[in-house]
């Protein structure tokens, strides 16, 4: 029994290309790996916003409207909703100016109760550390 | 000339930008462009902003990434995609991507 931990490092901005929306969905869809695994074995992701990356995290996109396309906002939500760790480097927004009220840190809207939480570069330096496959994007 | 500029990324194009001179000229930030109008990176706003120029930004990209009208400098015009297609045929003579 072993639970291998994935780390999905987002430092792209949203929408130009399709780099961070995969980064969510391939965070999302690992939960589904699990049919293909041994009893007990388990995967864990975690999905940290670092670098220009944390624009991702703004509250309101209206993508859906303007581009007829799920917004990277709904993805976070749904990795919230999903009980996904998700993290997001507190030196990066206060360089690029954002408030934490701007930010998506929850998911109560669809019935989530993980919450986002901002942490130091350092604390996401030591998840790339700690996980056993790494992927940045 | 007169030259309007749709600038689409926020880390490239703005060394292109500081060199274009034109008797109009006009930026259009579009995309990830649109971070130029609305984030102070370090509290400073974008350096483009200091050129002399029009500048614009599409609403619907704006929108689309979490930002509203109130979060543009003051220095630029949020258009729609309808005033854009204005701006290229009646205000410019010739239109550059960034």
């Amino acid at each position: 029994m072993a639970t291998k931990r994935l780390g999905f490092i987002i430092r792209g901005l949203p929408y130009k290309t399709e780099a961070s929306r995969l980064a969510m969905t391939h965070a999302i869809a690992s939960q589904s790996v699990e049919i293909y695994l041994e009893d007990g074995d388990m995967v864990e992701p975690v999905v940290c916003f670092v670098g220009d990356g944390v624009l991702n995290c703004l509250k309101n996109q209206q993508a859906m409207k303007h581009y007829g396309i799920t917004s990277l906002e709904q993805h976070i939500k749904n990795s919230l909703l999903l009980d996904l760790k998700v993290l997001i480097c507190k030196e990066d927004i206060e360089r690029l100016g954002i408030k934490e009220a701007s930010l998506i840190m929850d998911a109560e809207d669809i019935g989530g109760e993980t919450k986002a939480q901002i942490v130091p570069y350092s604390e996401i330096q030591k998840e790339m550390e700690s996980v056993d496959h790494l992927l940045l994007s | 000339m007169k030259l309007g500029v749709l600038m689409s990324d926020i880390r490239t194009g703005s060394d292109v930008i500081g060199r274009l001179t034109a008797e109009k000229l006009g930026i259009i930030f579009v995309g990830n462009g649109i971070y130029h109008a609305t984030v102070k990176e370090d509290g400073k706003a974008s350096s483009i902003l200091g050129k002399s120029a029009t500048f614009y930004v599409l609403s619907e990209d704006l929108e689309s990434r979490g930002f509203s009208s109130s979060d543009v400098d003051s220095r630029v015009k949020p258009v729609t995609y309808s005033d854009l297609v204005d701006l290229i045929f009646n205000d410019y003579e010739k239109i550059v991507w960034l």
